[in-house]
């Protein structure tokens, strides 16, 4: 049964794939119409499977010698994030309906989402290494063709390319890591190397970990890979809530988790997770603070909760890191969709001319301020209780505390942002003769879960924990009911200080007219972020770079078939040649 | 002079491969490379079953030569039908003809 | 004797494929070279596979063949090679003597090496990955044969023009 719905939940989307491209794109509705249907049944397949978590199942598919087999596991994380990836993939396809109903091409598009959702569902469940690698890389090709979908625009084009390359450092990370595993134990699976890290030697395993920080780094837009994130928001909005919020950056955070019990005793690993993510949680929110495109300020949010999340890996809290991860794919999908709904409906990104749009559309005010406070933390949304559980996990451990300030003073800053947004959005003075209309019907259908799971998802808590603490032994995570956490959480002084941070970044905001002294000594700093502190020219250059290598390699492109061939033939000489010298005769 | 089996059979393996090669690297028409490709693969294919026949596995070379021999077919049925949309869109088939992708 | 027979007709056939200047005759001699290798198969103990040969390479192979050719037409090229003729050669010397160096020694040494189990065994449950793909594979194919059967849509797709003219 759990096989069936292993296969079900990969293949169904990869089906609806085709089905859409098949389709035809002279068939629009029948297009939405498969897209929705396949999104949706792959979601409740995925719904079904959360069950079978607690079973430790182990479904190998035998496909002969090489490789070892394929193998997929059903436990705590994979079925939670597969489950997430389905579920709000479905919404961000019915979301589509009505955003991309005047767009050209929506094969290329939906088989492109579908595609991308079955190959999230294989990356969180399998356990060999290699077939990880294959969906990793299977989820970077279609983030790149997504941003890229307007092909006919420079930047989106722009945008696809550099988050390509970007995250092929990742990837290569990845490769190295299974390489090593493979290498050193003949085989890429996962579980062993997790139960009994002591079968690497530790030079081994220092390499696979810091391997696995690099590619989780990268994937996650974390520092100093951060900056493709906000250009990859050229792309069509359902695929930044979808993509670039809610799954594929959560790869990054997922395969650190996944690989904590083995590399936690490599040394400096730990610490080296909890810099990165410290360092991307702050650089993202003072940009965040700065920025005037909406997508980007969600885009830079997204990196900085991201950081809170790879910082709780470090920090040991895997349940609390996971447990963020859910209520960030939640609100900040809806966060995005709500986005996707104001620009679909202003036709224009820049917050500096939006201002009093609230009158015009006030379901997609009364969602957007509810993601907007969960993202800020404030009590009661599920936001506020997975971010308190991890700053009570930079305070176990023995971790230092230095870092647990600034995660501290980041969530004020994050306060100071939410908020900003939404007053510049949706309150205050229209600042531009802009037409506003709420959002169409599939929006709403959209965005009405989303806005209900922002506030009701934390009373997950207690099975959530149960679930992981039972499929992953090897984590060691406590099992707590719901009532536990949550009285563990309110109780704890760390909550009641993160609050007053947080109170103090809404009263920023609020007398932002009296800090004006203030901002003006900014100034400096504005101009710094709004460069990204100087990591757009690294990668920038890192991106030229690749580029430009590629063309000068392309001069070897005859494009003579003959000489192709010849190639083959000189690489075969050479081949038998090395055999011959090195091996000698047999 | 006798020559054994094996050797005999090593002669049309590597006759056809390299008749094979030889025509990929000299010919400019199409459907000749097709045709240089169905060579070069059959000679691939008898050398599975040679090697099978030789280590006393029979059956696992016969049960790859059957892979090839479903991948070269497609590859041909495939090839052709590029031929003939090439032959459509560019007016003709000279390989020579076919870089549009180089600079 | 028979073996070094068919060994020669073998390579003739294949290499009148290469020579003849027209595609059909080349199309001709490629089957009766895949009819003979066939006959090969069949002599070293492999008659599935000698008739799956037969009945694919030599017959539906050709058939296609010769409607692709009906299609496209006979085209004469003129006589200029991609790569020069003695280079070729001398490629092509060098890496069948450096494979003659490492076959040779081995080629007449009695049968020896571990039996996999039978042919069913191994090609149905040993390379499960491999038949999936050849499945998939047979898809491709008849996605091929719709693209050679599509009927003249030449209006659609713009035609090609050579760049900087």
């Amino acid at each position: 049964m759990a096989e069936l719905l292993i296969l079900l939940t990969i293949g169904l989307p990869w089906l609806g794939a085709l089905f859409c491209w098949a389709a035809g794109d002279r068939h629009p509705r029948l297009q939405h119409g498969l897209a929705v249907a396949f999104s949706l049944a792959a979601g409740i397949a995925a719904l079904l499977l959360i069950p079978f978590g607690k079973d430790q199942v182990l479904i190998t598919l035998s496909v002969g010698g090489a490789f070892g087999n394929f193998t997929f596991s059903p436990d705590g994380l994979g079925v939670f994030l597969a489950a997430v990836a389905t579920v709000i993939g479905s919404l961000a396809v019915i979301f589509s309906v009505d955003y991309m109903r005047s767009e050209d091409q929506l094969g290329r598009y939906y088989a492109f989402v579908l595609f991308f959702i079955g190959a999230m569902v294989g990356l969180v469940l399998t356990t060999n290494l290699l077939l990880m690698f294959a969906f990793w890389e299977i989820t970077a090709l279609t983030s790149y063709a997504l941003i890229s979908f307007h092909n006919d625009d420079l930047k989106a084009v722009a945008g696809g390319i550099k988050a390509l390359i970007i995250t092929q450092f990742g990837g290569l990370g990845l490769l190295i890591g299974a390489l090593v595993l493979f290498a050193n134990t003949g085989s890429y699976d996962i579980l062993t190397i997790i139960a009994n890290p002591g079968i690497l030697p530790a030079g081994a395993l220092a390499w696979m970990a810091f391997g696995c920080l690099a590619a989780g780094a990268a994937k996650s837009a974390q520092f100093p890979f951060q900056t493709w994130l906000p250009d990859a928001m050229e792309a069509p909005t359902p695929v930044s809530a979808l993509i670039h919020a809610a799954t594929m950056v959560n790869a990054g955070v997922y395969l650190l988790a996944r690989f904590f019990p083995a590399f936690e005793g490599v040394p400096g690993w730990r610490e080296a997770v909890m810099a990165v993510g410290m360092l991307s949680a702050l650089l993202a929110a003072v940009m965040a603070i700065f920025a005037t495109d909406l997508k980007r300020v969600l885009a830079y949010s997204t990196v900085s909760q991201l950081g809170y999340m790879v910082y709780a890996v470090g920090a040991g809290g895997i349940f609390a890191a996971q447990f963020h991860l859910l209520s960030h794919s939640v609100f900040k999908a809806l966060l995005f969709l709500g986005a996707g709904a104001v620009i679909h409906s202003v036709g224009t990104r820049d917050m500096r001319q939006m201002g009093g749009l609230g009158k015009n559309m006030p379901f997609v005010r009364l969602v957007f301020v509810i993601g907007a406070l969960a993202l800020a933390g404030l009590p009661v949304l599920n936001g506020f209780w997975s971010k308190e559980l991890i700053l009570e996990a930079g305070l176990a451990h023995g971790n230092p505390l230095w870092m647990l300030f600034v995660m501290l003073v980041v969530s004020g800053l994050t306060a100071f942002y939410s908020f900003r947004m939404v007053w510049l959005v949706f309150y205050g003075q229209p600042r531009a003769e802009l037409h506003a209309h709420d959002a169409g019907p599939a929006m709403k259908v959209a965005l009405a879960p989303l806005a209900i799971g922002t506030l009701t998802t934390w009373l997950l808590a207690g099975s959530f924990s149960r679930l992981l603490s039972e499929s992953l032994p090897a984590h060691q995570i406590a099992a707590h009911s719901t009532g536990e956490i949550l009285l563990e959480v309110l109780t704890a002084p760390i909550t009641l200080i993160a609050l007053l941070v947080i109170a103090l970044g809404l009263v920023c905001w609020w007398q932002r007219d009296r800090l004006a002294g203030v901002k003006r000594a900014l100034t400096g700093l504005q101009i710094t972020a709004t460069n990204s502190f100087g990591f757009e020219a690294v990668n920038r250059a890192v991106v030229l770079g690749a580029q430009n290598s590629a063309e000068k390699l392309r001069s070897t492109q005859t494009g003579v078939l003959g000489w192709n061939v010849a190639y083959l033939v000189i690489a075969l000489i050479g081949v038998l040649a090395i055999l011959l010298l090195g091996v000698g005769l047999p | 002079m006798t020559i054994s089996i094996p050797t005999a059979v090593l002669i049309i393996v590597l006759g056809l491969v390299g008749i094979g090669i030889y025509a990929l690297l000299t010919t400019r028409h199409l459907i000749k490379v097709i045709v240089a490709l169905q060579l070069l693969v059959k000679g691939a294919m008898l050398a599975l079953v040679l090697a099978g026949h030789l280590t006393g596995q029979d059956d696992l070379g016969q049960s790859l030569a059957i892979t090839v021999i479903i991948a070269d077919t497609i590859v041909a049925v495939i090839g052709m039908a590029l031929a003939v949309q090439v032959r459509r869109v560019v007016g003709t088939l000279d390989l020579r003809s076919l870089t549009s992708l180089r600079r | 004797m028979v073996h070094g027979l068919i060994a020669a007709v073998t390579l003739v056939c294949a290499i009148q494929a290469v020579r003849a200047t027209r595609l059909l005759v080349s199309a001709l001699w490629l089957a009766g070279a895949s009819a003979l290798v066939a006959l090969e198969m069949y002599l070293l103990g492999a008659p599935e596979i000698a008739v799956i040969e037969l009945s694919v390479g030599a017959g539906l192979v050709t058939v296609l063949f010769v409607f692709a050719i009906n299609l496209t037409g006979e085209e004469n090229l003129d006589a200029r090679r991609m790569i020069p003729r003695p280079l070729a050669w001398t490629m092509l010397f060098i890496a069948g003597a450096l494979l003659l160096i490492f076959i040779l020694p081995g080629i007449n040494q009695p049968a020896t090496g571990q039996v996999y189990g039978a042919f069913r065994e191994i090609f149905w449950e040993d390379r499960q990955l491999d038949t999936l793909l050849q499945i998939i594979m047979i898809l491709a194919g008849v996605l091929g044969v719709l693209g050679l059967l599509s009927d003249q849509k030449t209006g659609q797709i713009a035609p090609y023009e050579e760049h900087g003219a």
